[in-house]
Formats: structure tokens, sequence, C-alpha cells
């Protein structure tokens, strides 16, 4: 799952400073693995070399330093880049598609998008699958069907998903 | 042309496919149908049975006065009574070997011997005849052959006797013309709405039968248009299973007639019975059967497919029904009013000059509105039901998705009870028409003994045999004689002891030589009253009267009847000594014979006692009078009316049984599932009574509203007063209302079969 | 029946590879009642395609294969098949169409319960006049192709849901439609049963270059698919092949 993007899909609705993001990381996507402050700050200096994010100034007061940073246009550009692409196919995506639906509804994209273009690979994997499957033998056969039914497991998830948005999307942007 | 026998073939081969299933609804169609047809066959019977009984009636007449040469016949005829049925005979003498022979009788009976017919046979042979065994000494020497009789119910009899007398009435030959009965307007309207009234519904019937399994069909139906058949192949193909039934039911029902007829001569329904031979149903009527079942059947299950026609889906997604629409239901309705409005007071008279056509098809139209009518009744009434018990709950949701099948099942019935309300207040209002004088009160305690061509002494005979019979009190001889005061004005004497006159009036005393003048008021028409002093010219038959006796009317008391009865001699009563002044002897000698009712058979001994005077005597009861021919037509034709009610009824509880079993059959596994979910049976039971009961409330408003309206509109033709028979709609209405519990009732064990473990297989 | 002026030619297969559209919907609108089932949907089926038309239930993914077969008439939008539009064709030229160039596979109860197997697969070639001895030799070539052989002499109601559907298969593809519609056509099956139909559905229909529009829910059937087309809400979007 891709930290940076996440972070940059945040920092979408305004700057933010780092320990807010931790939180606002956390509260959404870090359910059992919460991020560590190093982690946040490495790839925020790693998105700032880029050029995705800028400092926004720096917030007096005591403690840590508080710097705050912003999205640049050219990290609009990347979030919307990841949010069209699809994951590559495979088991236990969940995370990082869910992290691509709450992102997409949290900057006002259509999520459905998110979906469509996730079952599309999703499907043409499977078709792949299927095929490898009519032409192999019983070994392959099996071997085929253990990745079709995980395949169809992200799928179902997403058709849910789907059916669900509307939900989703007023808990999120509550 | 081959495309349409392949789709009707088509069609033969989805009703006959599905395994058991499909045999059970094609055999419940066949029955539906076979039913409705084995009764149109018999009525298309009845005017064959009317033609040859009228021709054996012409054939069995006498034909007299004709100039012979050879051996005649001569015949008195004669009827008794045998515990209220009634014998009638016919004493016959033959003049030589040559003499006519009347028709069914092998010879002309000699002297002492007879023929007689079957059933008085069988009579006379079975324990209930021993005592008419005795009244026929005679020794019986054949059977008369089904020619000489009415119908094989008839009790008559030939019997030979040398003492008939040779009158001017000697018969040359038997067979004479047919003569017509013609009704009068009241008459023939009693008999159209009648006939109807009764056939009307058979027809229903066999309409509904067609429609048996409506829903499987669809789905069949539809299948067949999802993979490519047009709306018109699918209309054929329908066409195709629905002639299958038909013909089926056509089969069935020809079986049921042929069956039914090898026992028709043991049935007597109403009083009315007919023979096997004569049982055949005229040609154009059974081509007209053959002909229109098939036709009805193809319109019924066409128009019924309508809406498959359009959704080749109806498997798949079941479109919200159509409500059903009002106004196109009215027009047989006001079509139906608008005719037999036209045609009011049109057979009111005599002469009748409204068109049978014209009615008949109004009260068709009109009957027909109710099986039309009902459909949205019921949708429109169940529609606004709610809550409830379950059973009720599931009854009134089951009606609201599908309120058709019950409204056809249950406007037959209401058919049947329409034309039946009609007919009745027709039927009682032509009987108060008919019957202009109220039925003559039986005096059952008295006995009247006519004497025909008798001598004194063989009424002093006669007396003596009945005075020995057991239960006989008191026997009165009298004797009547005829006077005419004046041109036209006639009136009757009667003479008799004190003892036999004070049986005829109240007097204050009596001795012998007392005359009494008994004033039965104007109403008998007997002209003006006698005064003493009088004189009349006296005579006690026609024949006499170039006599002229002339008689002077001696001094007499007024006095009054017995009671409120009119049946009592008026005029002049008179005491042997008065008599004896008389020029002329006073014939017409009757016994009156006063006997004790608790005595069983009484009657029947006093007959047996005075058998020996074989045709001079007849027997009656006092009071017992002949009706008219147009009260006999009438009663005649209430006992066929009161028969083909009888069998129309019998075919509608059929009918009814038959749709409740399909329904119960066709939603086999909903009710399966209810009853493995644990709905009690008895709810189900309760629901499937519901299912029957509120449509028929409906049907039942709906019936007796058009019943009703038509016989005001019936009554209005015959120019009758306007009265409904309520008791008679009540009576009904109950009978209808009972049929349908005893249907739900019997269908309630195949509820049974199919809510048990069987019910949730699926094939 | 057969008009000589008939629009479109069921001889004249288009060849496989044609980026032509065979059958095109486009924005149908069609409500039952209040609730709208299409709402703008479109959808592009090219000879010898399999396409998948997937959503959530309710979606009007059946609504949209039934306007695309003619058995529903759009209250808005066209269906265009050979570029002759299906509304203005009439009952009997639509009967016919689906009898010759369609084939139809449901989820259950497309075929006559009160017909064998056999004649059930020999119905559409018999009411397109073929004669019955010829029209069953070719039904039981078919049943024989999708392995229920055995099953020709029984009734519908006597046979699995696996043997049933291939039966319904075979009925759909004995006429060589151009098209089949195949709505939920495993659903009432287990997967093992289910693949297998798809399979023998897919297989046949790509010998005979027949183009299938399969709705289904199920992505492992969606699978046997070329393509998909996704309807939402009674909108549809078709997705062009990820490669």
């Amino acid at each position: 799952m891709s930290i940076g993007h996440t972070l940059l899909g945040l920092l979408e609705k305004g700057p933010r400073h780092g320990y807010d993001l931790k939180r606002a990381y956390d509260e959404r996507f870090g359910q059992d693995r919460p991020l560590h402050y190093g982690q946040v700050y490495t790839t925020l200096s790693r998105l700032l070399r880029n050029g995705l994010v800028m400092e926004a100034g720096v917030e007096a007061g005591d403690g840590p330093e508080r710097k705050r940073y912003a999205i640049t246009d050219a990290g609009v550009t990347d979030v919307e880049h990841w949010l069209g692409t699809p994951e590559k196919p495979e088991p236990y995506l969940q995370n990082t598609l869910y992290a691509k639906v709450v992102l997409s509804l949290l900057s006002g994209r259509r999520a459905d998008d998110v979906l469509d273009v996730q079952r599309a690979a999703h499907l043409a994997a499977m078709r792949e699958l299927t095929k490898r499957k009519a032409a192999g033998d019983l070994a392959d056969q099996l071997i085929c069907d253990h990745a079709l039914f995980h395949l169809e497991a992200d799928l179902r998830w997403l058709e849910l998903t789907a059916a669900r948005l509307d939900r989703l999307k007023t808990a999120v942007t509550r | 042309m081959r495309q349409w026998f392949s789709d009707l073939a088509l069609g033969v081969r989805l009703a006959l496919g599905g395994g058991r299933t499909s045999w059970v609804r094609l055999a419940l169609t066949g029955a539906g149908i076979g039913l409705g047809v084995a009764v149109l066959l018999t009525s298309a019977s009845v005017t064959t049975v009317l033609s040859e009984r009228a021709e054996r009636q012409a054939a069995n007449a006498p034909v007299t006065g004709e100039q012979t040469s050879g051996d005649v016949l001569y015949l008195t005829s004669w009827f008794t009574d045998y515990r209220g049925e009634s014998i009638s005979g016919r004493f016959v003498k033959g003049t030589g070997p040559d003499a006519p022979v009347p028709p069914g009788l092998s010879r002309v009976p000699g002297d002492g011997e007879m023929f007689v017919s079957p059933a008085l046979a069988r009579l006379m042979e079975s324990p209930e005849g021993a005592l008419l065994l005795e009244r026929f000494p005679q020794q019986v020497i054949g059977t008369i052959d089904e020619v000489g009789l009415n119908t094989p119910h008839d009790l008559v009899f030939y019997a030979g006797d040398a003492t008939v007398p040779e009158d001017a009435n000697a018969i040359s030959r038997f067979g004479g013309q047919l003569h017509e009965n013609t009704l009068d307007p009241v008459l023939s309207l009693l008999v159209m709405v009648g006939v109807v009234a009764l056939l009307f519904p058979v027809l229903v019937f066999v309409g509904i039968s067609t429609r048996l399994a409506g829903a499987e069909r669809d789905r069949r139906l539809a299948a067949l248009r999802l993979v490519g058949a047009g709306s018109q192949r699918v209309r054929r193909i329908a066409a195709g299973e629905a002639l299958l039934g038909a013909f089926v039911g056509l089969a069935v029902g020809a079986v049921l007639f042929l069956v039914g007829r090898q026992f028709v001569e043991d049935i007597q329904v109403a009083g009315l019975s007919a023979f096997k031979s004569d049982l055949i149903p005229s040609l154009p009527f059974a081509v007209m059967i053959a002909v229109l079942v098939p036709v009805m059947a193809v319109v019924t299950s066409v128009i019924a497919m309508r809406r498959t026609v359009i959704e080749p889906l109806g498997v798949v997604r079941r479109a919200k029904p159509v409500r059903r629409v009002l106004w196109w239901r009215l027009v047989p309705l006001v079509i139906g009013v608008g005719v037999l409005i036209t045609q009011a007071n049109a057979f009111g008279g005599t002469e009748s000059q409204g068109s049978p056509t014209i009615v008949i098809g109004g009260i068709v139209m009109l009957l027909l509105a109710i099986p039309v009518l009902l459909p949205w009744v019921v949708e429109r009434a169940v529609g606004r039901m709610r809550g409830g018990a379950p059973s009720w709950q599931l009854a009134i949701r089951r009606l609201q998705l599908e309120s058709g099948t019950a409204a056809r099942v249950v406007g037959g019935v209401a058919v049947v009870l329409a034309g039946g309300i009609a007919l009745q207040s027709v039927m009682a209002s032509a009987q108060s028409e008919v019957m202009d004088s109220p039925a003559p009160e039986v005096d059952r305690g008295r006995l009247t003994i006519h004497l025909s061509d008798s001598t004194p002494e063989m009424v002093e005979q006669t007396a003596n045999l009945v005075a020995r019979t057991v239960g006989v009190n008191q026997v009165h001889s009298l004797r009547s004689v005829g006077m005419e005061a004046g041109a036209g004005n006639y009136h009757p004497a009667t003479v008799g002891t004190c003892e036999a006159l004070m049986t005829q009036a109240v007097l204050p005393s009596c001795q012998d030589g007392d005359s009494f003048y008994v004033d039965a008021g104007s109403s008998l028409g007997y002209g003006t009253q006698l005064e003493a002093g009088q004189r009349v010219t006296v005579s006690d038959s026609d024949e006499d009267r170039q006599n002229d006796p002339q008689w002077t009317i001696p001094p007499f008391t007024v006095v009054k009847g017995p009671g409120e009865s009119i049946n009592f001699r008026s005029g002049l009563l008179l005491t042997p000594a008065v008599a004896r002044a008389m020029p002329v002897e006073p014939g017409n000698p009757s016994l009156l014979v006063l006997i004790d009712q608790n005595e069983p058979d009484v009657g029947d001994h006093v007959r047996n006692a005075v058998a020996p005077m074989t045709w001079r005597v007849f027997v009656s009861y006092f009071g017992e009078a002949d009706v008219t021919q147009r009260v006999a037509q009438f009663q005649s034709i209430r006992q066929g009316l009161l028969a083909g009610s009888l069998i129309t009824l019998l075919l509608a509880g059929a009918s009814l049984l038959v749709l409740a079993l399909e329904q119960v059959r066709e939603r086999r596994r909903p009710l399966a599932v209810l009853a493995a979910s644990g709905v009690p049976r008895g709810a189900l039971g309760r629901s499937l009574l519901w299912q029957n009961a509120v449509p028929f409330l409906l049907a039942l408003v709906v019936a007796v509203g058009v019943g009703s309206a038509l016989a005001a509109l019936l009554l209005r033709i015959m120019s009758q007063p306007i009265v409904l028979d309520w008791p008679g709609i009540a009576v009904l209405s109950g009978a209808a209302a009972f049929m349908v519990a005893v249907v739900t009732v019997l269908s309630l064990p195949s509820l049974r079969r199919a809510t048990g473990a069987l019910g949730l297989r699926s094939e | 029946m057969t008009d000589p002026a008939t629009p479109y030619d069921p001889g004249s297969a288009q060849g496989p590879g044609s980026a032509q559209a065979l059958l095109e919907a486009v924005d149908l609108h069609k409500s039952f009642g209040p609730t709208p089932a299409l709402d703008g949907a479109g959808l592009r089926v090219r000879a010898g395609e399999v396409v998948a038309v997937m959503g959530p239930s309710g979606s009007g993914k059946s609504t949209l294969l039934h306007c695309l077969a003619g058995i529903l008439t759009p209250d808005k939008g066209t269906v265009r098949y050979r570029d002759v539009e299906l509304s203005a064709m009439g009952d009997g030229l639509r009967s016919e169409l689906r009898r010759t160039d369609f084939g139809f596979v449901f989820q259950f109860g497309q075929l006559v319960p009160e017909l064998s197997c056999l004649e059930n697969v020999a119905l559409p070639l018999r009411l397109g006049s073929v004669k019955r001895k010829e029209a069953e030799s070719r039904a039981r070539e078919w049943l024989e192709r999708l392995e229920v052989a055995d099953v020709a002499d029984k009734r519908p109601g006597e046979t699995s849901g696996g043997q049933g559907q291939r039966v319904a298969v075979a009925r759909a593809l004995v006429t060589g439609p151009r098209v089949v519609f195949a709505d939920e056509p495993t659903g009432a099956l287990d997967s093992l049963n289910g693949e297998r139909v798809m399979q023998l559905l897919v297989n046949a229909a790509k010998e005979t270059n027949a183009a299938v529009v399969l709705v289904t829910h199920e992505p492992r059937v969606a699978a046997y698919s070329d393509r998909e087309v996704v309807v939402r809400d009674g909108k549809s979007r078709e997705m062009e092949p990820v490669t």
C-alpha cells in the first residue's frame, strides 16, 4: 500500500502538519498498523523532494517542530493518476482499494470509477485464468480456481462497496 | 394450411405432454366440459322425446265414425287411483277376429283378459301392488309395447270386457292426426325463460372448464413466445390445446349421455321419464353442440390469453396486472335491459305480439352480464379489504393477486341463481295467472263414486259392496237432474234421502217431502234464482229433450252450503218423496261414501270393492276436479322446469367441485410450503373457504340484482304486476350457499393431499 | 409469415472480427410503473463476442437484455440489430427474429415442461417448419454436443438442474443463432455445474460465431466473457477489454 499517495490524498483537503496527517491516516486506514512518526516524516520529505508537496509555513509553539505541508499541482496529478490506475489484481488488496475509495470520496471524485477500473483489471486477470484453466490439466485447474476464487472475493467486495458508496460517503465526509 | 395443422398439433402435444399433471388436467377439463355436454345432449333430445310421444299419441288415437263392413272395436276409457298414482285403462270389446288391434298389443284382449304396461306389471308383481291385484281379476296375457305408451312409467292397461256398450263410437282403426299443442303467450314465455335460464349456465360452465389451469398454460405459452412463436401462432397452439379439451369433453359427454341413456327408463325426475329409444338428440341440435363447444373453447381460450400474447416474458417478469375496465363489461347488461324493455307487454294478452328471438336474446344478454361483470366487481370489492385473521388475510391477498379464477368459479353459480330467481318469479306470477281460481280443496274424508250407464239395481249392488268395506262409515246414494227455467237458465237438482242431503248442505231439519235451495251466489252463473211454483223443463240427459217434461218447482227452504268450500252442490236439494212426483226418473247416480281416514288404504279398499262394476265406476275424493288444459300444460311445464333445475344445480355443483379441485392442484406448491412452514391445516382450509365465500357473497349480490331486474322486466313483458318472490329468492340463495360450502368441504381432502409431504416435490 | 422484403437476412452472417456492431442499443429508457429500470443505458455487441452485463440486482441488467432481444420495447431509445430498428418490426417479425437469429438461456423456466428434452430442443426448428425427423436429429446432435444425450426422452422436470440448463443451451443454439441471450444461466447451479455449462455455452457460441449477451452477477461466470458492461441504476458503462 502506497503511504505516499495516501498522504497526498489526505493533503488534498487542505494543508496539515505531520502530526495531523498521522492522526488522520491512523483514524481511517491504520486500524491495526498505525504509522510511526518516522515513517510520516521520511515519506513527507520524499514527497517534498519530488515536488509533490511544499512547506506551507511553520506553526509557532512549544514542543516539536510544527511544519505545515500543502499539496502541489504535481501532487494532485499524481493522486489522480494513482486513483485511475487499477491495482495489480492479487489477493489481499482491500487495504489499498479501501484507501483509494475513501480518498476519492473525500476529494469529491467519483469513487465508482475507481471500482469500475479495478473490476476491469480483476476480470481481465480472471479471464486469463479461466482460459488457462480450460486448456490445463486438473492440477492447473485447481490452482487457477484457487486464484479465481480469491479474485472473485475481491470483486464481490468491490460490488458490495459500490452498492454502499452513498453510505460510505456520508460516513467519511462527516 | 400445413402450418396451421402443425400448430394445432403442437397444442395437442402440449396438452398431453406433462405426464400425470397433464392427464389430471385434461381429465378435469374433460369432466367439466363432458358434464355440460351430457346435459346439452339430453336437452337436445327433449324435442325428439316430445315429438315421438306425440306421434305415438296420435297413433294410439282411435278413429271412429268411418263406414266399415269389417269387425270393429268398442272402447270405453277408465281411470283409477292407486296410492296416489293414476292408472288409466281402456276396456275394449272386439266384434270379431278382424277387429282393429290397439297399438302395442299383440291382439284384442278377450273378455276377462288384459294387457298391462311394463310399469303396471311391475307394480302388480311387487309387494306394494298386492292390494292393486285385487282390483284386477282379469288374466294378464301380455304387456303393452313401447308404441302403445307415452313414457316407460305409464301405468296403463287394455282389458277385454264383454259389457262394453256398443254405442255409436265404433272404432274402425287406430292412428289419428297429430294435433299441435299451442301454448298461450304466458306459458310460452315461461318455457323460454326456463330453457334459457337452465341451459345458459351449462354453456357458462363449459366455457369455464376450458379455462382450467390458465396460469400453467400462460407460462407454457410464454415459453413458446420466447423461442420465437409469433402471437398468431401461439393463439393457434392454444387453440389446439383448447380443442383437445373440447373434443375430450365432447367424447366424455357423449359417453356419459350414452351410458346415462341406458338407465333413463329407470329414472324419474319430478314425475317425468322417457324411453331410451326416444332419447335421441335431434340432429340440428347435436350438430350445434358438436360445433359450439369447440368454438366456444377456442374463443374463450383466445380471449383469456390476451395478456400472454402481449407479454412473452410471462414467466420472467410479472407485469402489474391490468386493472379491469368497467365500461365494456356493462354492454351486455345495457343491451339486455334495453332489449327487454322494448318487449314490455308483448306477451301479455292471449295473443303474443313479441318476438321470441328478441326476448331470448335479451335474457341471454342479461345472464351473460353476470360472468362478465363479476371479475370487475370481485376485483374492486376485494381490493379494499384489509387485515383480519391469518386465514382471512391469506384468502384476501390471494384474491387481490388473482381474482379472475375465483370470479369465474362463482360466476357460473351466479348465473344459475339469477336464472332461478327470474324463473321463480315468472313461474309464481304465471301460476297466479293460469290458476285463476284457487285449487279446490279435497276432502279426504269422503269419496264420490260415479256410476255411468247403470241400472238402479247396479247402484244398489255397488252401495252394498261399498258398505261392507272396512273403513267405510256411511254410504249415501244421490241422483241429479237438470232443469231449465227459460232459455239458457239451467239449474241442477240433487235427489237423496235426508241423511244424504245433510252431507251436502246445512239443513235446519229434514223430512221426506222437503225441498231446499242452496244459494251459491251469483258467481256460479246459474242465472236468476228459482222461485216456488215456477214451471221448468226437466231432463236427465240431453237425448230426452224432445219430450220436454214439465215440472213445477215445489216450495223450498233456502239453506247454506257447508262452510266456505265451493265444492258443494248448489241448486235444489230434493228428498225422494218430492222427486217421485217428477216426470222423469233422476239419473246420474252417484254414491257419497264417508270413510274413516285413519284406516290405511281405505280409498283403495273401496276402489277394490267396486272393481266388479269395472268401467262403470269412477271413484274420486270429494272435491277432486279435473284441471283445464291450460293448467295441465302449466303443471307439466313446471314439472319440466323443476327437473331441469335439479339437473342444472347438480351440474353447477359438479363443475364447482372440478374447479375447486383444479384450484388446489394448481396452487399445490405454495400451499405445501405454507403447510410445511407451520400454517395449520385448519387455517388453510378456512382460507380456502373464504376464497370461495367472499366471491360467492359478491356473486350473490350481483345475481340477486340481475335476477330481480330480469324478473321485473319479464313480468312487465307479461303485463303482470311486479312482485318478487323473496322467500323463493332466499331459498335459492341458501341452496347456492350450501352448495359452495359442500364443494369447499369436498375439496378439503385434496387440500390435505396437496399439503402432505409429497406436495413439496417439484415435479 | 416470411416477408420477402424482410429487412434483414439471416443467411449472411457478418464475418468474425468485424468492428461493426451486430446489435446496438442507444440511450434506452424503460419504466415499470413509477420506478425506472433503464435510465439511458446502451450497449454494442459485435459478432461472435461474449459480453458480460454485470451489476447489482435491480440495476436493470435483465431489462436491458429483454430490450436488446426485442422482448420488451423501450419507452425511449433505439435497439438496432443489423442496422434495423427492432421497435420498427412487427410482432411477427420480432418473433421470427427470436426464432432464427436469437437464442435464450435463462436461469429456469424457459423449457416447456410438457415436452421431452429432445422435443424442447427441436421446438424452434419445428416452429420454423423444419420437418420433424430433421428437427429431432439436429436436436439430438446438439444434446450430444452438450453431453446430455441421455435425457433426450425425459421431460425437463425429470432432469437435474445442470442437465436442464444444458438442454436449454442446446435449444438456444440449435437454430444457429447470431446472438444468444443468457440471463443468469448458472444462477440455480452449483459452481462445478455452472462452470461446465458456461464452458459448453461459450465454446459452442465461439464455434458457431454467435455473440453472447451474458447477464450475471457472478464474477467467475463473467470471466467467460470477452468484455463486460456494468449497469448501475439503469445506466450502463462499457468497459473495453484490458490487455
